[in-house]
């Protein structure tokens, strides 16, 4: 053993603390480059299983691209993006367990996402308590509401109350009849209630309405009542294939010779699926149209952007959420110059933004997107360009705060 | 089911017995599962898929007491489990009662709806019992749709976040993970003691008895509504046991949760653990949680290959995956 000790007498004690202090140097070094360039990391959360799932690969898709963008041009400050997405199964319970995952596991500095009024809440109750950023985008007017508010809160997607006063605005008319179709839930109830209130500002009037529960594939029962209601305007307040279910039979049943069909939001994948025969004249809402391209350079921007890494798809309503709700929040992490939460949210709450459908930026007191409110009508066949040429745009509702239920009305202090 | 009776005569013939090791299993049970529940947040991807092993854990073995052990097959309990979740989020959120009593107030608000829908539905057997179950669940599910003042509604029930637990002038930080598997594991443990102690007393015999033989157990002298109805709220107190550590985990109560989904759920996860056995429902929570947390990361089809894997469990380990290792094992 002495020989052997002998045998090496660089191997001192000075000589092994040195050593061991210079490999610990370079071992720590590039511990110190690497949390400089961190990657900044955004949890999405999205039901990609169920009857959502076509609005939520969409989403997906689009939030991919917005992340895309921004790695192309180097990062935000040297800073990697990634968008780590998780299937929430459209229950909230699930939402809740994956978000938990996202803030405890992967450290995510940010969630963005989920696709119904339940879920978007349940991710909101999360991550508030736990001071993370959430940009929300689903509709919902809940979110809005000093109850479920937090300054962590912020609304991308329209709530219902602008949705159905910038609808209703172009399509009642005083002393107009209206009957309602309304899916039994959250978001079939905050529907009917804004369009109930824009009926009132406008004068026209309710003949009836009937619930349905959600999912229901079969509304063969209710167009019977509905026609003896002798409405000027059906009102069909639901989402998803729902949405698409009800209109084919509503029309099936000759709805559409008496009375004029109107849905809160005209869905893209909807209309897709049930072709043009059926939603011929139908009129809705909408975030987002690709034919914006005409008129606003940022949407012919995205809609390139999301052509090219999409085999030539053209990006949907819902889908843009993802887009313009990712791209906020990493334009304010750019501007904030890190993921610092305080700086991200001033950022925020500062931010005037132009990413895909003309200038929005969040209210001060809600963190509500304001943001201009489309107004479409579906296309007859003949009048259709190309596959993807859908809807024409009856007209814009500009980006307000007059078409926002007021923030003392919401319940915040003035 | 065999695999149980079988657990009955190893008890009986004692370690001496040539089935010994079983006997030793059944001795130990608490201390093992104690072990494997400290563990587990170690050995899993993440924290919150390790609470809701434990929560889910729970209401399989709380549900396992019922359908395993007295051979009831409910279909209803997540009338129960989400009974207990909405009872303390109310009573934290509406009323600022402490998180102690919260607790306290969703177990006897689970537990004396297990009594009322216990009463009612052992009048029936077989699939009936399973229907009148089902049938008084859907009532509680539409009952917490409509009022939503109380509950949230669709929405579902919120502010009512736990970010710390004061206790004897302690205080535990309730949004550290870890922390707050460990004090949820606290409950569940207690309430696996007093499971394996009701199944090793006389009562927890009778209840076998009465699953092996209905009518022999009542010729026997036992009185087999009592013993149906103890059985059915004892299960039914540990399922809202179970859903007020949900509340208290997520901070948030989804209608879901009574949905009859989740009491399918149950159903599933004790079958594939293995119903009947005292570590079989724990393993078919996690066995199904932890296969739904890792394919749905992998593929978003995952539904196919989950149920493909249950399909291959039904054909193969019909005994789920506990009961057939025990029959194994005692084969050789």
């Amino acid at each position: 053993m002495t020989k052997e000790s002998k045998g090496l007498p660089f191997l001192t004690r000075r000589a092994t603390l040195a050593g061991l202090a210079a490999g610990g140097a370079t071992l720590a070094m590039p511990g110190i480059l690497r949390a400089q360039g961190e990657t900044i990391r955004i949890g999405f959360p999205t039901p990609l299983t169920g009857p959502f799932a076509a609005e939520a690969k969409d989403q997906v898709k689009s939030a991919e691209l917005a992340v895309k963008l921004v790695n192309d041009k180097g990062g935000i400050a040297g800073r990697k993006v990634e968008l780590l997405v998780r299937d929430d199964k459209l229950n909230a319970g699930e939402a809740a367990t994956r978000t938990l995952e996202l803030i405890e596991k992967d450290k995510v500095h940010a969630i963005v996402g989920a696709l119904s009024s339940a879920v978007q809440l349940a991710v909101n109750e999360v991550t508030r308590a736990r001071g993370v950023i959430y940009v929300s985008i689903s509709q919902s007017d809940t979110i809005n509401e000093i109850k479920d508010f937090s300054r962590f809160t912020f609304h991308e997607a329209l709530n219902p109350h602008m949705t159905t006063a910038a609808v209703a605005k172009h399509t009642f008319k005083p002393g107009s009849k209206v009957a309602y179709l309304v899916a039994d839930y959250a978001y079939g109830h905050e529907m009917l209630r804004g369009f109930k209130r824009a009926q009132a500002a406008i004068g026209a009037t309710s003949v009836g309405e009937i619930l349905h529960p959600f999912g229901a594939a079969d509304y063969s029962t209710f167009m019977p009542r509905l026609r003896s209601m002798r409405p000027d305007i059906l009102c069909i307040c639901n989402f998803g294939r729902d949405q698409a279910n009800a209109i084919k039979q509503a029309v099936d049943f000759g709805m559409n010779r008496q009375s004029k069909i109107v849905v809160p939001v005209l869905l893209h994948n909807q209309r897709l699926a049930i072709g043009p025969e059926a939603f011929e004249g139908v009129i809705g809402g909408a975030n987002y149209y690709w034919g914006l391209e005409d008129t606003i350079p940022a949407a012919k921007t995205f809609n390139d952007a999301f052509k090219a890494a999409n085999g030539g798809a053209y990006p949907t309503d819902y889908g843009a959420y993802g887009f313009t709700g990712v791209s906020s929040l990493l334009l304010a992490i750019e501007k904030a110059g890190g993921t610092d939460t305080d700086k991200v949210i001033a950022a925020l709450e500062e931010l005037k933004y132009d990413v895909a459908k003309g200038p929005q930026h969040y209210r001060k007191c809600d963190h509500q997107s304001v943001q201009s409110v489309l107004v479409l009508e579906s296309k007859k066949k003949a009048e259709m360009k190309n596959e993807a040429d859908l809807f024409k745009v009856l007209a814009t509702e500009p980006a307000s705060e007059t078409i926002l239920r007021s923030c003392s009305e919401l319940g915040f202090p003035a | 089911m065999t695999a149980s009776t079988s657990s009955v005569a190893a008890v009986m013939s004692g370690p001496a017995g040539r089935r010994g090791w079983r006997a030793r299993l059944t001795a130990w049970r608490v201390p093992l599962s104690i072990l494997a529940l400290c563990l587990l947040p170690w050995l899993l991807p993440s924290q919150a898929l390790a609470v809701n092993v434990l929560i889910y854990g729970l209401v399989a073995v709380g549900y396992n007491l019922l359908f395993g052990y007295t051979g009831l097959l409910s279909f209803g309990h997540a009338a129960f489990f989400g009974t207990g979740a909405y009872a303390t989020g109310i009573a934290i959120g509406q009323f600022g009662v402490p998180w102690y009593a919260a607790i306290a107030l969703g177990i006897l608000a689970g537990g004396a709806l297990a009594f009322v829908i216990g009463l009612l539905s052992i009048r029936t057997r077989g699939i009936y019992f399973s229907m009148v179950t089902l049938a008084l669940s859907q009532l509680v599910y539409y009952t917490a749709l409509q009022a939503s003042s109380w509950t949230g509604g669709e929405n579902g029930l919120r502010g009512f976040t736990v970010a710390k637990l004061d206790l004897f002038g302690w205080t535990i930080d309730f949004l550290d993970p870890l922390k707050k598997y460990y004090v949820l594991m606290v409950f569940a443990v207690a309430a696996l003691w007093l499971v394996s102690r009701i199944l090793n007393s006389p009562f927890g015999a009778v209840l076998e008895a009465i699953r092996e033989n209905e009518t022999r157990a009542r010729a026997c002298g036992y009185d087999v509504e009592r013993s149906k109805l103890i059985s059915f709220t004892l299960s039914g107190l540990i399922c809202a046991l179970a859903g007020t550590l949900s509340a208290l985990h997520l901070a948030i109560v989804p209608l879901d949760i009574l949905h009859y989904h989740t009491s399918g759920m149950i159903v599933m996860m004790t079958l594939l653990g293995g119903a009947g056995s005292f570590f079989g429902p724990f393993i078919g929570a996690l066995a199904f949680l932890l296969m739904e947390d890792v394919v749905s990361l992998w593929t978003s089809h995952w539904q196919i290959v989950v149920g493909g894997v249950f399909i291959l469990f039904v054909l193969f380990l019909p005994k789920g995956i506990w009961g057939t290792a025990l029959s194994w094992r005692a084969g050789r």
